[in-house]
């Protein structure tokens, strides 16, 4: 690789390019510096400052028109409102994202003095109904909504376009029916967006800054492009997305100060390095916990999420049922409950029919299954594997080898390699009659492993795992039901895959204790954890239940669909106006997106195979500007969608957000990139060795701002076409709405 | 793209044959300290014309040019050192594969798939499998040839093979050969890339004592068909590309034919053959793009370059591939177990017939109605009432011809009009089941299995003479048609349509979802609301009506033509594969497999254990191989960008080409798995294991510039030793030898290696005692017998999940029998016995240490005969 990228290289240096002859302004080698300290005239930043203005207003205006509409819970505000809620009462739930937004959502009902007495349960759940001041919950979404468009405009500005390039950019952002439709409900996406966008504005300013490193400047964007990048993390993991699009410009930026030609020593190039571990890793890192230690300040009591947690961590909390917990004791009769389904361990006088329905054969011993409810046949005595210790009545510890005796049918439980009665690779369970030889005593030995909750067996708060000595399975136990010779209970097996999550069982009871005579025992005071454990303990929980969420949705799609805006997803619908929220993007903005984006590879694929071939296509500024602003908007697209093919979870249209975004602005930097000759420049700070350049203007010419001013009517007039879905302010007839469906997978309510 | 360009041959690059960079070449970098330098293209001469064998004129030659054959050392071919090495080897790899290879003497674990198919090709029956067609057709051919008796099914895992004269020797050899043939290729891949023999050596003595390699290709399996065309293939591509100073010379032309054939054929075993398709497509873009930035090739040229690659690496793969399916159509042409996978058309190529039917369809006609969806069948109903809900008839799809699958369509109020009233889009219909003269009727009950609030039971309602009510009301509508009257009236075959249940606004729909024992197991019919327009459409397949006209117009399917077969097959196959997704004991992780940390329990009986693991030496060094030519690059390019211009006198990159080829190869055939949700096993390692060890001997060849020549034989001897006497170590495990407990206890390398030590004697004495013991069987002893213990029926229920999908699924559509009731009760039946001998002798190994439970197999008659059976076998 590096052979060709040398001569790469070489060949791109050797023919200097005269700069184009239409800079009017000329800065020769001797002028003095401050000359070229902005290519703009004040004029000009007037001009850019109204357009600023004008486009700001008309994104608040397009986020909080009739906000107050509808005053009933869409779509995920089910979530995200009940989880404001239980930040206002202090406890504690389980979610995949971050904590940041919901913080924020919280916050903002605080001030307006919301007490979460409301639980957002249904779509469709009345607010005035219900006296939850939801205007202003929504203010935030969509103030940072609006909020996104004037840094649109200026991340756009700082990389150097010209004010149409940046206008037509901010335009497209404000009237997007999906950016609209999303950011003004109680959602995370406006938050993670906002934070996005205030990221890539950072990080433009930042590498403007590069000539000066180590300036006060310098340090203040990079700090600020972490910070940004960990509160665009803190709401939503995708959030990582936008910490690679960094990342990789970051790392491309080292990669060239390494290059012995910038001639740097390894010193100060260790200082870059060393600089931006700490303004781009470490600063965002503590961020990102700070949010994390708030959410488990706020969250102090025991509520819905306690059950996602570890025992551990349950005993944190304020009114956790794991302070009742016992020790239990060898010769204690216990009930054992599995984690994941709720059954007990259960056992019945009846048999294994000897032959199943399938032809195979089994053991016909006695039933061992998973009953839902109690009952005296879940009873378990529990019996060490030297009977001095049963005696003696010792404390169960970890990895004790024990055996368990069915209570109401003296038999002891037992594992041995018959297939299970649904499962071929699975161990039959069941049980052998005290009355019989012990001849086969290795067989119903079994080592307690604890996975939490100390190192003893203590009832409520220790999970365990069952493990066959003789055999090595786990007993296991899942959803499949027996047939009516078992009652329809659940099937017990022995699992062969030992690491399994749905190995682990909990004792929930000690026959004829209860907890008051236990207080000596164990304490009920909350106990404490540190921060670092629950944190990383709630992490995995949220990466692995992201992953988990693989239940299909009606209206989820695949990432493919989204750039063509295949379908949509219903928010809301009110029967009885035929309204409906239907959350989709602009299609004619998003389709002329998608063509600048095979644009940009098209012309980047040309460039580079010319180039090849000796030919140089492009002025070696604008080329430059191609590559770095336009290209760099462009893998911010990449990195915020291709990642989203690699999940398995169930995926929405309202993913493609930020990637709209991004895509957005590579429309209109293709906008200016064919119809604007030249570039602004150089729009870099001047450090002290950075010789002086030749100033460079653009020329926009009149059929630039016309196919501009075409470009945004198109948008505009395709947005006020679907706007009434977007707000769901007033319904369209039935033949409107066939008007409306471009594409016959978009799915409309009332569309008949 | 000579000496300016040699550089710009990135790590994707294949590896450069030294002799045409002879220029630059030093004493390092040549080959001049070893042996033997004459190197023929023994491939070349043995496998194609004979007429020019031709050598590499070697490195000391300025030319780097190619030349007809001359040995510098006046020798003939078949004396040089190199044939000599390749011969002895080949040799051993014939004994170290091949030695006992009859045994065990029954099925063992996919032998089941493989063997099981190879009797359908003879049978000439149709299935369905995830795979592609080569390789089962090369055992099915090999069967064919040795006289396999088709009616043996390999149903089952532990049936014995000596008994009904299976040719199954003949059958693994088949695949012990191509097993074998691996080893030469590994040779010559690495000395063609232009290493020293020491190097080829080490490669190809790494991949016969691979116990992983040779347990994979002892039995009747897919790896060693596809392992031995994927290195076939690199080796084509190494030959190739050594050709490039004669492009569109006739070896050039040759090599890149042999490439694509390659490709085709490795395509052609198994999915994975397009991890060698992305390789040697990358290596192609890398070539086409140093090319074109070949100022001295001018684009005409680089066009002609591009076609010619385009023709040999699209054109003839594809070609390969489709012409293997074409003869897998051809031998196929019966109706079979995997007919129900297929859709109605594609069934009519395989002996299934339907008689023509008359297009138009009027009330009163007695229909037979086809669910779009899936290929779940036709509307059906039978005596059976629901257990749930209404508990009125069940209204099911079923996938066999049957009269149960008859409705006569009445008008609105129920009756049938005198004369013909063709049906409309619009029209509003009832529907009559014949044979028990029940509606099709829908209310607001939940369905027997769907939960969801949209759906709604589907019931048979009413009786003779019963004048119905408003819920057994259907709205037809058109949704699809082929032109346009078909579009307006209801017409067999052509008119695709929904019906819509008037009073509660659902559509009729199935899906994939079966319906319990009580049911049959048939798939489950609901009325669902806003479903997915998919799985609510439906078809008139046969109809019929007494008062139709003579000359009314007659419709039938329309056989698709190959290309419609092959597209159909292979979608079928990918969605199938794609559900392969449930766990399994033994699969696992990509991140697992580059340091061994399980393998896959094979094969368990009498004490003796076939276990999947590979050669820890081999397998760590390679790995070691990967992370240091990792480590290297990484460095190097590093110290790149910081103006050091490190090429050790072309060492450099002698190493980043040629090993960087193999390290490509190996990365592809290794990191695409980890966006793969199905499970996985340790095997799918192997093509890339094969790739690690190639990069191993590179590795070793730098490692060894610098010693002299002695001094390279004696690391070659020792590492191979090494890997030789671990290989030795676990050759019970790959055999299913006799072994004991301490030796096997001493094996395990790392704890992770789940191979239970407690089921071998303490001592070897004790096989001959348990023979001994075995001579004379003593009624009840056959509990004691060890029934394959559960961890045997491995791969059964693995890859079995593809069969069990056709069992269950569909069944068997009896051919001729056109609506006979009878026949379809056939193939229930038919379907019955087949489950019973699905029977997993699960009986239990009671208590290993020998207890017996007498009781069993007194009671279940069946079991007598195969365990009388197993006894004479054991004897």
């Amino acid at each position: 690789a590096t052979g060709s990228e040398s001569t790469l290289r070489q060949r791109s240096t050797v023919p200097k390019h005269t700069p184009p002859t239409d800079s009017n302004t000329a800065a020769t080698e001797d002028a003095p510096k401050k000359v070229i300290k902005s290519v703009f005239t004040s004029a000009e930043k007037t001009n850019s400052l109204i357009a600023l203005a004008g486009l700001t207003a008309l994104a608040i205006v397009s986020r909080f028109y009739k906000i107050n509409e509808p005053d009933e819970v869409v779509f995920d505000e089910v979530h995200f409102g009940k989880f404001a809620s239980y930040y206002l009462r202090g406890s504690y739930f389980f979610d995949v994202h971050p904590p940041l937004a919901k913080m924020m959502l919280a916050a903002m009902g605080y001030f307006i003095g919301y007490d979460g007495h409301f639980l957002f349960d249904n779509i469709g759940d009345k607010y005035n109904d219900n006296n939850v001041p939801y205007i202003g919950l929504r203010a935030l979404p969509a103030f940072l909504g609006a909020m996104t468009v004037p840094l649109v405009y200026m991340t756009m500005r700082e990389a150097g376009f010209p004010i149409l390039t940046c206008a037509l950019a901010a335009f497209f952002v404000i009237f997007d029916n999906m950016l609209v439709t999303q950011t003004r409900l109680i959602l995370l996406d406006s938050m993670l967006v906002f934070f996005m966008m205030c990221s890539i504005y950072s990080y433009v300013r930042f590498y403007k800054t590069r000539n000066n490193p180590f300036s006060l400047k310098w340090w203040s964007w990079m700090i600020a492009t972490g910070i940004s990048i960990a509160l665009t993390t803190s709401v939503k993991m995708v959030g990582l997305f936008t910490v690679a699009t960094i990342g990789v410009a970051v790392i491309w930026d080292l990669w060239e100060l390494l290059d012995i030609r910038r001639r740097l020593t390894m010193q100060q190039f260790m200082n870059h390095f060393y600089a931006r571990a700490i303004g781009l890793i470490l600063i965002p890192v503590v961020v990102y916990l700070f949010w994390f230690y708030v959410h488990f300040a706020i969250l102090i009591n025991s509520g819905p999420g306690d059950d996602f947690m570890s025992t551990e961590f349950q005993e944190t909390l304020k009114g956790n049922t794991m302070a009742d917990g016992i020790y239990v004791k060898y010769g204690d009769n216990i009930t054992i409950r599995h984690k994941d389904t709720s059954v007990y361990l259960h056992s019945h006088a009846h048999n294994y029919p000897l032959r199943y329905d399938d032809g195979r054969i089994s053991s016909a011993g006695q039933q061992v299954t998973g009953y839902s409810h109690e009952d005296p046949n879940n009873l378990w005595q529990i019996y060490s594997d030297n009977v001095e210790n049963t005696k003696i009545g010792n404390q169960v510890k970890d990895k004790d080898v024990i055996r368990l005796l069915h209570v109401a049918t003296s038999s002891w439980l037992l594992a041995h390699d018959v297939a299970s009665p649904t499962m071929t690779t699975n161990e039959e369970i069941t049980t052998y009659s005290t009355n019989e030889d012990g001849s086969r005593f290795n067989e119903t030995t079994f080592q307690i492993i604890l996975e939490s909750g100390g190192d003893k067996l203590r009832t409520m708060a220790s999970n365990f795992k069952l493990l066959h000595q003789s055999t090595k399975v786990a007993i296991w136990t899942h959803s499949q039901k027996l047939p009516d010779w078992g009652f329809e209970q659940q099937e017990v097996n022995g699992n062969k895959n030992l690491v399994q999550k749905s190995n682990l069982w909990l004792s929930d009871n000690i026959e004829g204790k209860n907890a008051s005579e236990i207080d000596q025992e164990s304490s009920k005071a909350v106990k404490t954890r540190s921060f670092i454990l629950k944190f990383l303990e709630l992490q995995g929980k949220m990466i692995s239940h992201n992953a988990g969420l693989t239940d299909s949705h009606p209206y989820q799609s695949s990432p493919i669909e989204w750039p063509f805006l295949v379908r949509g997803i219903s928010f809301w619908t009110e029967n009885e106006t035929r309204k409906q929220i239907y959350l989709i993007g602009n299609p004619l903005g998003m389709w002329i997106a998608v063509a600048s984006l095979a644009v940009i590879i098209g012309v980047s694929g040309a460039d580079l195979l010319s180039r090849r071939r000796g030919f140089y296509p492009l002025n070696q500024d604008v080329q430059k500007r191609f590559y770095y602003a336009t290209g760099f908007f462009f893998i911010g697209w990449i990195f915020h969608y291709i990642p989203f093919f690699l999940m398995g979870r169930a995926l929405f249209l309202h993913h493609y957000m930020p990637a709209l975004v991004f895509s957005y602005m590579v429309l209109a930097a293709v906008h200016g990139f064919i119809f604007i000759e030249g570039v602004d420049g150089p729009i870099s700070d001047p450090g002290p060795e950075t010789r002086p350049r030749q100033l460079q203007r653009a020329i926009v010419p009149v059929i630039a701002y016309a196919t501009g001013i075409i470009l945004m009517a198109i948008h505009l007039g395709s947005f006020l076409f679907f706007a009434p879905l977007s707000y769901g302010t007033s319904a369209p007839s039935v033949a409107g709405l066939a008007r409306r469906k471009f594409l016959p997978q978009w799915d409309y309510h009332f569309a008949k | 793209m000579r000496n300016g360009h040699s550089s710009a041959v990135d790590q994707t690059g294949v590896p450069v044959y030294r002799g045409s960079q002879a220029a630059r070449g030093s004493s390092l970098v040549g080959n001049s300290s070893i042996t033997t330098d004459s190197r023929q293209s023994l491939d070349e001469s043995r496998e194609h014309h004979n007429h020019g064998k031709v050598v590499y004129s070697n490195d000391n030659e300025d030319s780097g040019q190619f030349t007809k054959f001359k040995s510098r050392r006046s020798l003939p071919w078949y004396q040089s050192r190199e044939l000599q090495v390749v011969g002895a080897i080949t040799l051993l790899s014939l004994i170290v594969r091949l030695w006992a290879i009859d045994y065990p003497t029954s099925v063992v674990f996919d032998e089941v798939h493989f063997g099981g198919f190879a009797s359908k090709y003879i049978r000439n029956s149709f299935f369905m499998d995830v795979h592609p067609p080569l390789a089962k057709m090369l055992i099915a051919l090999t069967g064919w040839l040795f006289g396999l008796n088709p009616s043996f099914d390999f149903k089952e895992i532990g049936m014995d093979y000596i008994e009904p004269k299976v040719p199954y020797v003949p059958m693994r050899l088949m695949c012990g050969l191509m097993g074998v043939a691996i080893v030469p290729m590994a040779f010559y891949t690495v000395r063609n890339s232009g290493h020293s023999i020491h190097a080829a050596t080490l490669a190809a003595l790494l991949v016969l004592f691979e116990n992983s390699l040779v347990t994979q290709s002892r039995l009747i399996l897919l790896d060693s068909p596809l392992i031995l065309f994927t290195a076939f293939t690199v080796l084509a591509w190494v030959n190739f590309h050594n050709q490039r100073n004669n492009a569109f010379s006739d070896d050039w032309f040759i090599w890149l034919f042999l490439t694509g054939v390659g490709l085709g054929l490795s395509g052609s075993v198994k999915w994975v053959g397009l991890f060698i398709i992305a390789t040697i497509g990358t290596s192609t873009i890398n070539q086409l793009w140093n090319l074109w930035g070949d100022l001295k090739i001018s684009p005409r040229s680089w066009l002609n370059h591009f076609i010619a690659r385009a023709v040999c690496l699209i054109v003839v793969p594809v070609a390969v591939y489709m012409l293997m399916f074409e003869i897998h159509f051809l031998i196929l042409h019966n109706g079979g177990d995997g007919d129900g996978f297929m859709s109605a058309p594609f069934q009519m190529t395989l002996g299934h017939s339907l008689q023509d039917s008359p297009l138009s369809v009027a009330f009163g006609a007695t229909v037979s109605i086809r669910h779009q969806g899936t290929k779940g069948g036709y509307l059906h109903s039978h005596v059976s009432v629901y257990e749930t809900g209404s508990k009125q008839q069940q209204i099911t799809l079923y996938p066999h011809k049957d009269t149960n699958n008859d409705w006569i369509i009445q008008k609105k109020d129920g009756t049938v009009p005198e004369g013909l009233e063709y049906i409309q889009h619009g029209d509003i219909i009832r529907l009559m089941h014949v044979s028990t003269n029940k509606r099709l009727h829908s209310h607001d009950h939940k369905p027997p299995m769907t939960e969801d609030e949209n759906h709604f039971e589907v019931s048979g309602y009413g009786y003779k003479d019963f004048a119905g009510d408003a819920n057994d009301e259907w709205r037809v509508e058109i949704v699809e048609s082929n032109d346009e009257e078909s579009g307006k009236f209801l017409h067999t075959l052509n008119t695709k349509f929904k019906l819509v249940h008037t009073n509660m606004n659902c559509d009729l729909f199935s899906h994939k979802v079966k319906l319990p024992k009580w049911a049959f197991e048939q798939q489950e019919v609901t009325c669902m609301r806003s479903a997915v327009l998919a799985k609510t459409t439906w078809v008139i397949e046969s109809n019929i009506h007494a008062n139709y006209p003579e000359d009314a117009p007659m419709v039938n399917y329309k056989k698709p033509g190959f290309l419609g077969k092959f597209l159909e097959l292979n979608k079928v196959m990918w969605e199938t594969n794609a559900g392969l997704v449930e766990s399994h004991p033994y699969d696992s992780r990509p991140s697992s497999w580059p340091l061994l940390k399980r393998g896959i329990s094979f094969w368990g009986k009498e004490q003796k254990h076939i276990y999947l693991v590979g050669n820890p030496v081999t397998w760590f060094m390679s790995t070691a191989a990967i992370v240091i030519y990792i480590a290297i690059r990484g460095l190097l390019f590093l110290r790149d960008k910081r103006g050091y211009n490190d090429d050790f006198n072309g060492l450099r990159e002698y190493y980043e080409l040629s090993g960087g080829f193999f390290f490509v190869a190996w990365a592809f055939h290794y990191f695409p798995f980890y966006l793969m949700d199905r499970q996985l096993f340790l095997h799918h390692y192997l093509p890339a294991l094969y790739f690690a060890i190639l990069l191993l001997s590179v590795t070793f060849d730098l490692a060894c510039r610098f010693i002299p020549n002695r001094a390279r034989l004696v690391a070659l001897v020792l590492i191979a030793s090494i890997a030789i006497y671990s290989f030795r170590v676990r050759a019970p495990l790959t055999y299913g030898s006799e072994w004991i407990r301490s030796e096997c206890e001493a094996s395990k390398v790392l704890t992770t290696w789940d191979y239970d030590c407690n089921q071998y004697p303490d001592n070897y004495a004790q096989y001959a005692a348990n023979a001994a013991a075995k001579v004379a069987p003593i009624e009840g002893t056959t509990g004691a017998e060890e029934p394959a213990a559960i961890v045997d029926s491995f791969e059964r229920d693995t890859d079995l999940q593809e069969q069990q999908a056709v069992s269950e699924g569909d069944g068997v559509i009896d051919a001729g029998a056109a609506g006979a009731a009878g026949a379809a009760a056939a193939a229930v039946a038919e379907q019955e016995a087949e489950d019973a001998q699905i029977t997993d002798p699960a009986v239990s190994k009671m208590a290993q240490d020998g207890e017996i439970e007498p009781t069993f197999d007194f009671e279940v008659p069946v079991e007598d005969d195969e365990v009388s059976e197993n006894d004479k076998n054991d004897a």
